[in-house]
């Protein structure tokens, strides 16, 4: 049941997530928690989609995110001046958002790119043998000379940033290389140690 | 709302997505993830964002086209930071690679000769903008402008109160021109101008040909005057059109703007080629890339080329144009000469 919704949600509501972040960036006084809205919104438009597809996803997932923001400030015990004062601000309409960018074709080919050049080089490697070259995982771990659990991790770090990248778009989280060799390091120590 | 809180979902979703991919997924496996899927639509959620950019991954193999199996490819050398030139008034170029400061002196110390008498005149700003061989920029001038520059390019920009004036002095510049209908936009290679009011093209300057590439709009290509008392000849060119001018003629096309498009695919960091014979598929990569690549025999250049190449990968070209097309390939230090057998 759930391809075709997950299919929806990819192509309707996905392809907004820099619009969306940016939005409740410049509406909700505590950046750290952008994260954790941007993701309860998608919870409420899944949920919402299962039921009945909106027909005016873009719209939806913008209103579905304004309801989000009112309610918890209504739960929130102390409520900041500053928002409350921007509450009607909230009622702004969708097209007061950026545009959104492309998702199809030679410009969503590049951004993919751009990001997929942005990881990490082991993850980017890991991406690459694996994702796009289709190489076993074993033949990956051993062209990189890593244990199959390590390729796991940099495929897994390396998912999280392509999402965050090319649908987030700006508000990347910062590509720590420094830590993807940590990776690989950690392994290298507990090979020793066996 | 969330126990767990949003991005240590986040790494949970993309632990399971990476085990899944791998090769060891057991029924077992399969009966746990369903477990943590079905527990709560935050993980559903988390999940399916990071599949869908895990499909979207398989398209990077256009990346590889021609590249050898297991190799991952070269990154593509770019600026990511949107340069923003707040330019300084008169000449002061800024970040130039070592091989330009020659160049940037030269403007610079004209800039100061010619400039100082002007400055009470134009309250403008010029400053000049520069690529090294394999660099790629976009940025955006102070008018909104937005500018990419390609690999090995240098142009210069004046914005006064009554116009605004580029002149791409090498290699090729795409703009996508902020609308002002009291200042027009000009860009120039030597005497040719293309004029446009809020619309986006590109114009390259080859030691001998110049060509404008017209996607948004329409620009008016004004030409050199053969008497200097003549208004000079001009011609408008519509979105799609391809103007080259070689010498003392000019010959414009007019076609698709998919078609116009292609043309200006370096863009995006590649070069696309559609039945392009191989002589000038190996001129465009001879613009970017270091060694140049030389026709070693009449025939060899004929052969009709297609399909999409990062311009920073032209040993990938060759060596695809080694194993398809059975083309045989001399190394040399300065060149790599192609020849049919």
């Amino acid at each position: 049941m759930s391809t075709t919704l997950d299919g929806w949600f990819a192509r309707e509501i996905l392809v907004h997530e820099q619009a969306l972040e940016r939005y409740l960036r410049r509406r909700w006084p505590h950046p750290e928690e952008v994260h954790d809205l941007r993701q309860d919104t998608y919870v409420r438009v899944y949920e919402a989609a299962g039921k009945a597809l909106p027909s005016a996803p873009k719209s939806f997932l913008f209103a579905t995110a304004r309801n989000l923001m009112t309610d918890r400030l209504r739960r929130a015990k102390v409520v900041p001046i500053f928002t409350v004062g921007e509450i009607d601000d909230l009622n702004v309409l969708v097209e007061d958002v950026s545009p959104e960018r492309e998702f199809s074709g030679r410009q969503a080919l590049a951004r993919l790119a751009e990001s997929f050049d942005r990881l990490p080089d082991r993850c980017r490697e890991a991406v690459w043998l694996r994702r796009v070259e289709g190489l076993a995982q074993k033949a990956v771990a051993e062209q990189m000379g890593v244990s199959e659990k390590t390729v796991e991790k940099h495929l897994a770090k390396g998912m999280r940033l392509m999402a965050a990248w090319y649908y987030g778009g700006e508000v990347a989280e910062p590509a720590s290389p420094a830590h993807a060799a940590d990776d690989d390091e950690d392994e290298r120590a507990r090979q020793q140690a066996d | 709302m969330n126990a767990q809180g949003s991005r240590q979902i986040e790494r949970d979703a993309a632990a399971w997505l990476a085990r899944r991919a791998g090769d060891a997924w057991t029924d077992r496996d399969e009966a746990a993830f369903d477990a943590w899927i079905s527990a709560s639509t935050a993980h559903r959620v988390a999940y399916v964002r990071l599949e869908a950019a895990w499909t979207e991954c398989g398209r990077l193999k256009a990346l590889g086209a021609g590249a050898r199996p297991g190799r991952v490819p070269p990154r593509v050398p770019r600026t990511n930071e949107p340069v923003v030139e707040q330019a300084p008034r008169y000449a002061a170029p800024r970040r130039f690679r070592a091989g330009w400061t020659v160049a940037a002196l030269a403007v610079l110390t004209l800039g100061l000769t010619l400039g100082w008498g002007w400055r009470t005149y134009f309250a403008g700003e010029h400053s000049t903008f520069a690529t090294a061989a394999g660099e790629m920029r976009t940025f955006t001038l102070a008018d909104g402008t937005a500018v990419t520059l390609s690999s090995g390019s240098v142009i210069d920009v004046r914005l006064t109160h009554r116009e605004r004036r580029v002149d791409v002095r090498r290699g090729e510049a795409y703009f996508s021109v902020a609308h002002d209908r009291r200042r027009p936009f000009t860009a120039a290679v030597g005497a040719r101008r293309a004029v446009a009011v809020g619309t986006q093209f590109a114009i390259r300057a080859l030691p001998d040909e110049m060509r404008i590439v017209v996607t948004e709009g329409t620009v008016r290509l004004e030409l050199q005057s053969a008497n200097p008392g003549m208004p000079a000849p001009s011609t408008l060119l519509t979105a799609g059109a391809v103007a080259t001018a070689r010498g003392n003629s000019v010959l414009v096309r007019p076609g698709t703007v998919a078609d116009a498009e292609r043309l200006l695919s370096w863009r995006s960091g590649y070069l696309s080629f559609h039945d392009t014979p191989l002589a000038a598929a190996a001129a465009e990569f001879n613009l970017y890339g270091a060694r140049p690549l030389v026709m070693g025999d009449a025939a060899v250049g004929q052969i009709p080329i297609g399909g999409n190449f990062r311009w920073s990968n032209s040993e990938a070209f060759v060596r695809l144009l080694e194993d398809g097309f059975g083309i045989r390939v001399e190394r040399r230090a300065d060149s790599i000469v192609l020849h049919s057998r």
